[in-house]
C-alpha cells in the first residue's frame, strides 16, 4: 500500500487504455513533457497480457524500468462491455418479501418520448426467476418493522446454489436508511456461498427509490466478478514486473481512483474508457485554443459522441448505460454500435452495418486472423483509403481477404461492384454516426456547424472529413495521437471521489448535525486521499449540500456554509438563476457530499519544430466518393509545425490513419494536432 | 395577419435547418419538462409526472406536441376570447374550463398555461405547459370523486384568463384560486413551476426565432404539420378501403348504478367531389351522457391525435402534432352523448373513458384491416384521504392519489406491456410513499394470469397491498373493464379484470365496488388492489412452450393457466413435452375478437 508521504507528481506516469481491438499505451516524463507511445492488439481472453506487453514496449523505448514508474493509469471497457453485451456474471437479486417484481415494473411508465402503441419494455438484466425474497422489513426512517428471518436467507442460499449464479445483488427496502439487514444477508450468503460475488445496494447507491437502487446494484453485481478478477490480474502482472506504483482506474466521471474503490463499486467504471477519451480531447483542443468541440471516438465496436462547450465536460446523474438508467455521475455522451469492426450484412436485400462487430478476434477479414465477415475496415481497404500496413509496419493488411469479404458478403448479394459496395458500407456507417451527433447537438439545441469536430480513436480520423461534410462542419481537429487519446486523457485526469450521505430524514438545516456529517465525510475523504497517496498541496475538498424547497422532487447542490442562512442564500441564488424564481417555502437539506479531488498539474509538451513538407512515402489509387484519384501517403511523424497539405492525402501514423478528403486543407499546429478546413469553393 | 403562405411552403426552410429547428424545439420541450419536474411541489406532478408541454405556430396550430392522444385544440379557446392582435409580449393565459374550452382539457384538475412568443412585433408561436393539480376544491379532497353529479363538485373553474399581462401578474386571480385548494402551498408551488416553465419556453423559442428568423421558422412548423398530416392520410388509406368500418367498446358503469356505456365509432372513407379521399370519424351513436363522472368531453382533435400517434409508430423522425387531427376531414359527435355531454355534467373520471377510447380506436383499426394492438386495461386510481396522528398526537389530514399501472394489449410483433400506467406517468416508489403517507406497502408485484393468453401475451396488471396507518381513511376506487374486459384479437383472449379487496383472507374480507367512493377504512385495515391485464394477440397454442415456461418461472403465468390456456404442461419447473404435444393437438377454434367468448366482430 502506498504511503501518504509519497511524492505525488511522479516523474514517470504510464497510461494504458484497453479497447476492444487495440491496447494503447503512453508513457509521460513529467519533467520534460516527453511522451512515448505504443499500440498493440488487445487480447480479449486476457486483456492483462496486452496491458503488460504494451507497458514493457514503452519502458523499453524510454530506457527505464518498471520500478521508475510511480503512477499506472488505466481506462477499461471491461464493465461497459459486460453490461452492453449482457455478458456479465449470471446474477441474482435478493429483495424484501412481497417485492420480487419491483425491477420488472420499473417506474410503471411508458417513457415520455416513446410511442404507446409500439414501445416494448426492455428485458431486465436479471430475469424474474432469479429474484428471491427474504422475510424482513425495514420501514421509513430505518425502523425495523420485521426482523430478518435468517431461515429465509438460508432457503434463498439454497436456491442461488441450485441456479448456479455467479453474483448476487442485495437490495432491501429502505436499506439506505438502515443497512443492517442488507449487511447481515450479505454476511450469511458469503458464508454459505464463498465463491460468489455479493454486493449490497448501500455500497453502490445509498439513496431512496427502490427501482433505481435495485438496478444500480444489479448492474454492479453483474460486472463485479469480471472486474475484480481483471484488476487482480493486472496487479499481479505489475507486481511480477517489480512495479510498485499504485494502479489507478478511470471512472465514468472523468476522474481516476484506486483499485479498492473500484472493487467495491465497479459500476463506477461503466464509462471509464470513453470518459478518458473525452478528457484527452478537451486537453488536446485546449492546446490549440479551441473550446467548443464535438468528439467522435470511433473504436473497433462502438462510437462515443460527446459535445463540449467552453471546455467544460458536462456530467450527468441521469446517465444511461445501454437501456438502463444508472444514477452515478458520468460524462454526458451518446454511444452507438458503430466501429471499424462493425459487420456489414445484407438481409432482405437491405444493407445494414453494425451493431454486431468482428471485435479483435477474428477481427476484420483484412487482419488475416480468419475473419470472413465484411467490416467497415475491410471497406476502407477495398477502397484504398487504408494503406497496406498498420502500427508502423507491425501489422500488414490482407487486401485480398478484405476484397473477398466485401465481394462475397455485400457486393454479390446486392449486385454491386466491390467498390460500390464498400462505399455503401461507409455511407451507412457515416449516416449512423451523423444521427448520434445530431442527438448531442441539434436535439439539445446546438448547431453542429458552430463546433470543431474532433475525431479520434483508431478509426475516427478515417471518417472526420466525411462526417464534417454531412454535418456542414467547417473545421476538423485531429489530435497528435488520435488512437491514443484515451491514454493521453488518463495522464491529464485528476483523481476524484465523491463521499455522500443522505440525512436520516430531509428537513430544515441543522448546522451542528450537518457539520458533524461533513466532518465524518471529510474523514472518509481524507482517508481515501491518504490511501491514494495524494500530496497535501494537491488536495481539493469541497463540501456540497443538496437542498430543495419542501416537497420538491429535485435538489440543487450548493457549497455548504458556516451558517444555515448563508447556505440557504446560496440555494435561493442558484434556484433563481436556474429556474427564474424562488418560493416562500421552507428549505430542506437532503444530502451532504464531499467532492475530493487530487489535482494533476498540467505538463507543457515541447512544441513541434518547423520542417519542409517531406516527400510522400508512396502514392496509391483511392476510390473517393467523387471518383478515383492517385493519392499521396505521408508519414505524419515527419511533419513539422505549420506544414500545409492539400487533400486528397493519407497520413499514416503508429496509432491511426487520417484521411484528408479532396477539397480539404490540413495545417499542422505546433502542438502536433492537425487542423483541417474545407477549401472555399 | 400572419397566415403562412401555403404556396411558399418548403421554399424557405431547407431540410437541414428543418431538422435543427425540430431538434431545438424538442430540446426546449425537454428543458421545460425538466424544470416542472424539478421545481413542482405536489407529488402528483414531481413524482407521478402528470404534466405535458407543446409548441404551436403563430396561428395556434399545434406543431410539436407530446406523445399522448389526449390533447385537443388548446389555443382556440384563448384566441376566441383574446384575439391575437390584442396580445402583448409577456402575456400568459390560463384556463381549466372544460366546457369553455370545448374539451381541450377534459377535467378541471388540469391547468393549462399558454404564452405567445413575439418577434418583429407579431406573434410567431405559442408555448404551453399543462399539469394536473392535486386539489382545486370540490366535493372531496383530490377534487375527483365517483360520487360527483355535476362539474361544480369537481373544483373551481377558471375560464380563459389573462394571468399575466405584459409581464404584470394578476395576483388576485391566483390568490382566489389557491384559496380554493385544500392544499394551497402545493397549488402555489406547482403554479410557480408552470409559470417558470412557460417563461423558459418563451425564451428558448425566441432564441430559435432569432437564429432562423420568423419566416423560416414558420415555414419549418408548417412543414412539420404537413409531413405528419400526409403520412397519416397515406397510412389511413392503406388500412381502410373505401366504405364504412365500425367498432363498439364499452365502459361498465358511471358509479351511480347506470351502464354499460357504449362508445360506437365508425370511420368512412369515400371519394370527395374534388377527387380526393374524404375521411369521416363518427361517434354519434354512442350512448347518452351519464349522471356520474365518467363523461368524456372529447375534443374534435382527439380521434385524429390517436390515429396520428398510432401511424407515427416509433419513428423518431416524425412529430406528433395537429397533422393527425388535420388528417380527418370531418369529426362528428352528438351533443348529450357521454362523449359530448351537456354542461354541467361531471367529468372527473374521464380518464377511464379515455383509456377505453384508445382501445376502441385500436378496434376500429383492426376492423379496417390494420395491425393495431389488442385492448388495454384502463389504469386504476386509488384515492385515499383521511386523518392520521402525527408524532405529537395531533390529527392531520392527508391525500394520496395513487395511480396504479395495468396491462396493455398485445401486438402482432410483441407482448403487451406489463405493468404500466400511461405515457410519462410514473409510480410512487414504495420508499417515497411510506415516507410521505400513513401507509405501509405489504406487497407490490405482478398479478399472474392477468394478461390475456395469446401467441403474444397481453400485459399483466399490478398488485399493491396497503396497510392503513391513518386513524380514518375514505377510499375512492376507480377500476373499470370488470364486465367488459379488454378484448383479445386473432385468437388472443381477454385480459383479466381488476379487483379491490379489504382485509383479504380474513372473516371481514370485503370486496369494494370497482367504481365507488365513501369506502371507510380504519387503522390496521389492509387494502389489496389487483389491476387488470391487456388482451392477447394470436392463438395461445402458438406461443412457444419455452416462453410459457419463462412466464411461469417469472410469476406472470401460473402452472394451471399454462396448461389450461396455452396447452403447456409444466412439472418441476420444466416442460413435459409429451403431455404438451398431446394437449396442443386439441387446438380450440378461434374467431377474430375475444371478449368472454370468441366473436367475429364487436359492434
Amino acid at each position: 500500500m502506498p504511503s501518504s508521504d509519497m511524492s505525488f507528481d511522479p516523474s514517470f506516469a504510464v497510461a494504458v487504455d484497453i479497447g476492444g481491438t487495440f491496447t494503447d499505451i503512453s508513457l509521460l516524463d513529467r519533467t520534460s513533457g516527453t511522451v512515448w507511445r505504443a499500440k498493440t492488439a488487445s487480447v480479449p481472453s486476457d486483456p492483462s497480457q496486452a496491458f503488460m506487453a504494451g507497458v514493457n514496449m514503452v519502458l523499453e523505448d524510454a530506457g527505464i524500468h518498471a520500478s521508475d514508474v510511480s503512477r499506472v493509469l488505466h481506462g477499461t471497457t471491461v464493465a461497459t462491455n459486460m453490461i452492453l453485451e449482457g455478458k456479465g456474471a449470471r446474477t441474482a437479486l435478493v429483495t424484501t418479501r412481497g417485492f420480487r417484481h419491483v425491477l420488472e415494473i420499473g417506474r410503471q411508465d411508458i417513457p415520455r418520448h416513446a410511442n404507446l402503441f409500439t414501445w416494448v419494455k426492455p428485458a431486465r438484466p436479471v430475469p424474474a426467476d432469479r429474484i428471491h425474497e427474504v422475510d424482513e422489513r425495514i420501514g421509513t426512517g430505518g425502523h425495523v418493522l420485521d426482523s430478518l428471518d435468517e431461515d429465509s436467507v438460508a432457503a434463498v442460499a439454497g436456491r442461488l446454489d441450485a441456479q448456479d449464479v455467479e453474483a448476487v445483488a442485495i437490495c432491501l427496502l429502505h436499506a439506505y436508511a438502515n443497512p443492517s439487514h442488507e449487511k447481515r444477508v450479505a454476511q450469511l450468503l458469503r458464508a454459505a456461498l464463498p465463491d460468489i460475488a455479493i454486493t449490497c445496494s448501500t455500497d453502490v447507491l445509498p439513496v431512496v427509490r427502490e427501482f433505481e437502487r435495485s438496478l444500480a446494484t444489479v448492474l454492479n453485481a453483474n460486472v463485479m466478478p469480471g472486474v475484480s478478477t481483471y484488476i487482480s490480474r493486472l496487479e499481479n502482472r505489475l507486481t511480477d514486473a517489480k512495479a510498485s506504483s499504485p494502479l489507478l482506474l478511470m471512472q465514468s466521471n472523468g476522474g481516476v481512483a484506486g483499485t479498492e474503490a473500484i472493487r467495491t463499486a465497479p459500476a463506477l467504471t461503466a464509462l471509464s474508457g470513453p470518459a478518458a477519451g473525452v478528457v484527452g480531447a478537451v486537453d488536446a483542443a485546449a492546446a490549440c485554443g479551441i473550446t467548443d468541440i464535438i468528439t467522435v471516438d470511433i473504436g473497433g465496436t462502438s462510437a462515443d459522441i460527446c459535445l463540449i462547450r467552453e471546455g467544460e465536460i458536462h456530467l450527468t446523474q441521469q446517465g444511461k448505460v445501454g437501456e438502463w438508467p444508472l444514477s452515478l455521475p458520468m460524462v454526458d455522451m451518446v454511444t452507438i454500435g458503430a466501429g471499424g469492426g462493425s459487420i456489414a450484412a445484407v438481409t432482405n436485400n437491405t444493407l445494414s452495418v453494425g451493431p454486431k462487430s468482428a471485435g479483435a478476434r477474428p477481427g476484420p477479414a483484412a487482419y488475416g486472423h480468419g475473419g470472413t465477415e465484411a467490416t467497415v475496415t475491410d471497406a476502407h481497404v477495398t477502397l484504398g483509403t487504408l494503406p497496406q500496413s498498420l502500427l508502423g509496419g507491425a501489422m500488414t493488411l490482407d487486401v485480398e481477404a478484405a476484397r473477398a469479404a466485401v465481394t462475397g458478403k455485400v457486393a454479390r448479394p446486392l449486385g454491386l461492384t466491390p467498390q460500390d459496395a464498400a462505399q455503401g458500407i461507409l455511407a451507412i456507417m457515416n449516416n449512423n454516426m451523423v444521427g448520434a451527433v445530431r442527438t448531442v447537438s441539434v436535439e439539445r439545441g446546438h448547431d453542429p456547424r458552430d463546433f470543431t469536430l474532433v475525431p479520434f480513436g483508431g478509426a475516427g480520423p478515417l471518417h472526420g472529413c466525411a462526417l464534417a461534410e454531412l454535418l456542414g462542419i467547417r473545421q476538423v481537429m485531429i489530435p497528435a495521437a488520435p488512437g491514443l487519446l484515451c491514454a493521453a486523457g488518463l495522464l491529464a485526469a485528476d483523481m476524484r471521489a465523491e463521499f455522500t450521505r443522505a440525512l436520516p430524514s430531509p428537513g430544515a438545516i441543522n448546522q451542528a448535525q450537518g457539520d458533524s456529517i461533513v466532518a465524518d465525510l471529510t474523514k472518509d475523504a481524507t482517508a481515501w486521499m491518504d490511501h491514494e497517496g495524494i500530496a497535501h498541496d494537491h488536495r481539493v475538498l469541497r463540501a456540497r449540500a443538496m437542498l430543495r424547497f419542501n416537497g420538491q422532487g429535485g435538489e440543487i447542490a450548493v457549497d455548504w456554509a458556516d451558517t444555515p442562512e448563508e447556505t440557504e442564500a446560496r440555494f435561493h441564488e442558484a434556484h433563481t438563476s436556474l429556474y427564474g424564481f424562488v418560493l416562500d417555502a421552507p428549505i430542506e437539506l437532503v444530502t451532504l457530499r464531499i467532492e475530493a479531488t487530487g489535482k494533476t498539474e498540467p505538463v507543457d509538451s515541447p512544441a513541434l519544430a518547423k520542417v519542409e513538407l517531406p516527400d510522400a512515402l508512396q502514392t496509391q489509387k483511392v476510390r473517393w466518393p467523387g471518383g478515383i484519384a492517385e493519392t499521396p501517403v505521408y508519414d505524419r511523424a515527419a511533419l513539422g509545425a505549420d506544414t500545409k497539405i492539400n487533400g486528397p492525402a493519407i497520413l499514416t501514423q503508429l496509432d491511426t490513419t487520417a484521411l484528408i478528403a479532396p477539397g480539404w486543407i490540413a495545417t499542422v499546429h505546433p502542438s502536433g494536432a492537425l487542423l483541417l478546413t474545407k477549401e472555399s469553393t | 395577419m400572419n397566415k403562412p403562405s401555403r404556396l411558399s411552403q418548403g421554399t424557405l426552410c431547407d431540410p437541414v435547418s428543418l431538422e435543427i429547428i425540430r431538434g431545438a424545439i424538442a430540446a426546449a420541450q425537454s428543458e421545460m419538462e425538466a424544470l416542472i419536474e424539478r421545481t413542482a411541489i405536489s407529488a402528483f406532478i414531481r413524482e407521478k409526472k402528470d404534466f405535458y408541454t407543446a409548441l404551436f405556430d403563430g396561428n395556434g396550430t399545434m406543431a410539436v406536441g407530446s406523445m399522448v392522444p389526449i390533447f385537443g385544440d388548446m389555443t382556440r379557446p384563448v384566441l376566441e376570447k383574446f384575439p391575437i392582435e390584442t396580445m402583448q409580449d409577456g402575456d400568459v393565459y390560463w384556463y381549466n374550463d372544460c366546457y369553455g374550452s370545448y374539451g381541450a382539457i377534459s377535467h378541471s384538475n388540469d391547468q393549462v398555461l399558454l404564452a405567445p412568443v413575439f418577434r418583429e412585433g407579431r406573434v410567431c408561436a405559442f408555448v404551453m405547459s399543462w399539469a394536473h393539480f392535486a386539489d382545486i376544491g370540490g366535493l372531496r379532497p383530490g377534487s375527483i370523486s365517483p360520487d360527483a353529479t355535476d362539474i361544480f363538485q369537481e373544483g373551481v373553474m377558471i375560464p380563459v384568463t389573462k394571468m399575466i399581462e405584459a409581464g404584470c401578474v394578476n395576483q388576485a386571480v391566483l390568490d382566489i384560486f389557491h384559496r380554493n385548494s385544500r392544499y394551497p402551498e402545493q397549488s402555489e408551488g406547482d403554479m410557480r413551476a408552470l409559470m417558470a416553465s412557460v417563461e423558459l419556453g418563451v425564451r428558448r423559442v425566441g432564441e430559435i426565432l432569432d437564429r432562423f428568423g420568423p419566416d423560416v421558422t414558420e415555414d419549418a412548423l408548417a412543414q412539420l404539420l404537413t409531413r405528419t398530416r400526409d403520412l397519416v392520410r397515406e397510412k389511413m388509406a392503406e388500412t381502410f378501403d373505401y366504405g364504412t368500418y365500425s367498432f363498439t367498446d364499452a365502459i361498465d358503469t358511471d358509479g351511480h348504478g347506470n351502464g354499460p356505456f357504449h362508445m360506437r365509432f365508425s370511420l368512412t372513407r369515400e371519394k370527395g367531389s374534388d377527387g380526393n379521399d374524404r375521411f369521416t370519424f363518427d361517434a354519434r351513436d354512442s350512448d347518452d351522457q351519464a349522471p356520474g363522472p365518467i363523461n368524456y368531453l372529447m375534443n374534435k382533435g382527439v380521434p385524429g391525435m390517436a390515429l396520428g400517434l398510432f401511424y407515427l409508430g416509433g419513428d423518431p423522425s416524425q412529430v406528433c402534432n395537429a397533422g393527425g387531427p388535420n388528417a380527418l376531414d370531418e369529426v362528428l359527435f352528438r351533443n348529450g352523448s357521454f362523449l359530448q355531454p351537456e354542461y354541467p355534467a361531471p367529468l372527473g373520471l374521464r380518464g377511464l373513458t379515455a383509456m377505453r377510447m384508445i382501445s376502441a380506436m385500436c378496434g376500429l383499426l383492426n376492423t379496417g384491416g390494420g395491425e393495431a394492438p389488442a385492448a388495454n386495461s384502463a389504469y386504476v386510481v386509488n384515492i385515499m384521504r383521511g386523518k392520521y396522528r402525527t408524532k405529537d398526537g395531533a390529527l392531520a389530514p392527508y391525500l394520496l392519489a395513487d395511480g396504479i399501472g395495468v396491462g396493455y394489449g398485445a401486438r402482432s410483433t410483441a407482448d403487451g406491456i406489463d405493468a404500466v400506467y400511461f405515457v410519462a406517468q410514473e409510480n410512487y416508489p414504495v420508499e417515497f410513499l411510506e415516507a410521505g403517507y400513513p401507509v405501509t406497502m405489504r406487497c407490490y408485484g405482478i398479478v399472474a394470469d392477468s394478461g390475456g393468453a395469446g401467441r403474444h401475451r397481453g400485459g399483466c396488471g399490478i398488485v399493491r397491498e396497503y396497510e392503513i396507518l391513518a386513524e380514518e381513511t375514505m377510499v375512492a376506487m376507480r377500476i373499470d373493464s370488470v364486465k367488459n374486459p379488454p378484448w383479445g384479437i386473432h385468437g388472443g383472449k381477454s385480459g383479466r379484470h381488476g379487483v379491490a379487496i379489504v382485509n383479504p383472507g380474513t372473516p371481514e374480507e370485503l370486496r369494494l365496488d370497482p367504481l365507488s367512493d365513501g369506502n371507510m377504512l380504519k387503522r390496521g385495515d389492509v387494502l389489496r388492489i389487483e389491476t387488470g391485464g391487456g388482451g392477447g394477440y394470436g392463438h395461445p397454442f402458438d406461443r412457444p412452450a419455452e416462453t410459457v415456461l419463462q412466464d411461469v418461472l417469472g410469476g406472470f403465468v401460473t402452472v394451471d393457466a399454462a396448461r389450461r390456456e396455452y396447452g403447456v404442461a409444466i412439472n418441476d419447473e420444466s416442460i413435459d413435452a409429451e403431455t404438451t404435444s398431446a394437449l396442443r393437438a386439441a387446438r380450440p377454434e378461434t374467431s377474430r375478437f375475444y371478449r368472454q367468448e370468441y366473436v367475429d366482430a364487436l359492434v
